[in-house]
């Protein structure tokens, strides 16, 4: 369904024909070859592939944090292989929304800071409407209660989702996340990952990436990567099926 | 951006011993120049005020009378014109007296020592009272004819009290060893360097001395409402007196006692008269107050290296610490040049903070220090030409201090800070926890 709909329109994310190596010393590692995939508005994806199948750099290229080696990476229309730092920079933070495994929030403000923060770099709301931005998307996460917390009083779960709040706030065109749940217990994960499907039913677009089958399992659609190659570019529900027990 | 500030002032809190460690560091080396310059600045008034009181005047219109080409005698012959001259001509003047120089021996009963004589009119000396603290005696007496003015140390050393007669002995212009007797009539505390080698006489004892007519002293001593004027003062002076007819010498930044050589070898012979101002008679305490100061300025300076290294330290730790935050903030859209101007930001407020600390303290140890009237050691009277200890923590010096310190500190971060603007985003993505 979700499929359908996004051919409809220009995607957010075109890949063509990307190559990344990767240079430790004299030896190139290739990490992704040939990756071509687009993604559309609305879409809740997931990238699955075992350790090392090259998920985050495929999402580092996406996120405009790293560039490719050879073929186009088009990110709302901008081709980042002709961006210099500076520009890059300023698409992250126009379009983009990060989620990180380990949340990297900014250890000394607190949660309502740290979700405010893209807010001031863009600086074009004002206060109030700041303040009614982050409060409403606290709530959204259910950690309105929490916004004068530090992140070192809040525990694993309400910090992701405070770094959550925080990749939204921009009401960016599309969230990255690397291994949102991994640092997360499965209870806490779940949690996280139903927040996820619940902020996508309202409009955001998602991408991320997991090694666990038993996330894969709640994706919309499954991108499936083996060493630095797409295998699936739309896995089925058996595959995932496939996947998840052939990973017990 | 006021989050970045805010960032960095509650990272400096967060790492309250670090942050105070270092700070304190800064506070110290900012206290350290704070008072060191006061000290600096107490001498350099000291001098100014005393020095130009009882060794020169702000400008003086001086010279050399020469007998025969071989001689040369620090005389200003038939001055009287000269002084109504100078009186009129000066721009901002504040008052003159004459003075009669000389060179000699005094001899009391006991024992004898060499001297700066310096002979004076009291009741023309208005500077005088103020600087010259009476230890015992009478300055009015010194308005008699045969009265002197010796120092406490001078006083010990001919073991002489006042009322006492000393000898003044001293070779005449013409070659002639001569002698006239004093009283000592008032012994003056003593004033480090300029009370040592000097000594005052009523300037009639000095014409006896040398043989010398009423119309001859041996400078005018102008002084100014502003001493900094002393150089435009002397300039104006040089021409308007060359006008009159007079002989005028080249301007030479040295004390006159110095000239002596150069003088006696020059070939011209009678009057000609030398205007210099206090800073070319102070050239050798002014060259005490530069070696001080650049003993300062290696001091500080080693110590803000030290400073320096520091911060970079400490500014590579915090943001070893911190990477991963670094690199998510870049993630979502910091650019490099804020990233940069968080840690320089940081730095900047420690600096703030701890040079303003070390300025109150150091602002408060000298008030305090100038309190206690604290007596330094006689070996450090000298060069303080004070008995006492004097620092002037003003505005200016502490603010330029504070500003040194705290700039420089400011600029220790910046390599640090530049290399964390360097960090790949990437590193946010990396697991590493
Ligand atoms: N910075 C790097 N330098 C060299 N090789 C790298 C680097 N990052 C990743 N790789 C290699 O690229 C491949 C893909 O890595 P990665 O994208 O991290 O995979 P995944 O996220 O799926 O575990 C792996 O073989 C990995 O060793
Ligand atoms: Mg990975």
């Amino acid at each position: 369904m979700t499929t359908a709909f996004a051919q409809t329109e220009t995607p957010i994310v075109k890949l063509v024909g990307v190559d990344k190596d990767y240079h430790l010393g004299s030896v190139i590692v290739p990490a992704l070859r040939d990756v071509s995939l687009s993604i559309a508005a609305g879409e809740f994806t997931v990238i699955a592939g075992p350790s090392g199948s090259g998920k985050t750099t495929l999402l580092n290229l996406i996120g405009c944090v790293d560039v490719a080696t050879r073929g186009d990476v088009v990110i709302d229309g901008a081709d980042t292989r002709q961006l210099k730092e500076k520009a890059l920079t300023d698409l992250r933070l126009r379009s983009l929304g990060f989620i990180f495994q380990s949340f990297n929030l900014v250890g000394v403000l607190d949660a309502f800071d740290n979700v405010e923060f893209p807010l001031l770099l863009q600086g074009k709301l004002n206060k109030v409407e700041r303040r009614d931005r982050v409060m409403g998307l606290l709530q959204q996460v259910g950690i309105e209660q929490y916004a004068h917390h530090r992140p070192g009083e809040l525990s694993g779960g309400q910090r992701q989702r405070v770094a959550i709040a925080r990749a939204l706030v921009t009401q960016p065109r599309i969230v990255l996340a690397d291994e949102p749940t991994a640092n997360l217990d499965s209870k806490t994960g779940t949690a996280i990952l139903e927040l996820m499907q619940e902020l996508n039913r309202r409009g955001t677009t998602f991408l991320f990436s997991t090694h666990d089958p038993r996330v894969v399992s709640r994706a919309g659609r499954v991108i499936r990567l083996v060493d630095g190659q797409i295998a699936d570019l739309n896995a089925s529900a058996e595959d995932v099926a496939a996947l998840a027990a052939g990973a017990h | 951006m006021n989050t970045i500030v805010q960032i960095a002032f509650r990272n400096l809190l967060q790492h309250r011993r670090r942050s105070l460690l270092l700070g304190g560091a800064v506070a110290m080396v900012t206290l350290l120049l704070v008072m060191l310059s006061a000290l600096l600045n107490g001498m350099q008034a000291t001098m100014l005020r005393n020095g130009t009181t009882l060794s020169t005047g702000h400008v003086n219109v001086a010279g050399f009378y020469k007998i025969t080409a071989g001689t040369a005698a620090p005389l200003v012959t038939k001055y009287e014109a000269l002084l109504q001259a100078v009186k009129k001509q000066t721009p901002g003047l504040d008052y003159v007296v004459t003075r009669g120089r000389g060179f000699g021996k005094i001899v009391s009963e006991e024992s004898s020592l060499n001297s700066v004589l310096t002979g004076l009119d009291i009741v023309h000396e208005a500077g005088f009272k103020e600087v010259v603290q009476l230890a015992h005696g009478n300055l009015d007496e010194l308005a008699r004819p045969r009265t002197a003015l010796i120092f406490e140390k001078q006083a010990e050393r001919l073991h002489v009290k006042v009322g006492d007669n000393v000898t003044v002995s001293s070779q005449t212009f013409r070659g002639v060893n001569n002698t006239v007797d004093v009283r000592i009539v008032a012994i003056g505390r003593d004033l480090g360097m300029l009370s040592s080698f000097n000594c005052f006489v009523h300037h009639d004892a000095i014409r006896d001395l040398y043989e010398l007519d009423s119309s001859t002293t041996g400078a005018i001593q102008v002084y100014l409402k502003d001493a900094e004027k002393a150089a435009e003062v002397a300039a104006k002076l040089r021409t308007d007196i060359e006008k009159t007819g007079l002989r005028v010498m080249e301007p030479q930044p040295q004390p006159f006692w110095r000239k002596f050589d150069t003088v006696k070898r020059e070939d011209w012979t009678g009057q000609k008269i030398d205007v210099t101002t206090w800073i070319d008679e102070m050239a050798f305490m002014r060259y005490t107050l530069n070696t001080l100061s650049a003993l300062i300025f290696v001091l500080v300076t080693v110590l803000l290296v030290i400073i320096v290294i520091g911060v970079m330290n400490t500014l590579w730790m915090a943001i070893r610490e911190r990477t991963r935050e670094i690199g998510a903030l870049r993630a979502i859209g910091m650019q490099r040049g804020r990233v940069l101007w968080m840690f320089v930001t940081e730095v900047a407020l420690l600096a703030l903070a701890a040079t303003a600390t070390g300025s109150l303290l150091a602002t408060g140890l000298c008030l305090g220090l100038n309190a206690a009237k604290i007596v330094v050691p006689k070996a450090f009277q000298m060069f303080l030409m004070s008995e006492t200890l004097w620092l002037v923590a003003d505005v200016p010096t502490v603010a330029r201090s504070l500003a040194i310190i705290a700039v420089v500190t400011t600029l220790g971060s910046l390599l640090p800070a530049w290399r964390a603007s360097r960090l790949q985003p990437v590193k946010a993505m990396q697991t590493a926890s």
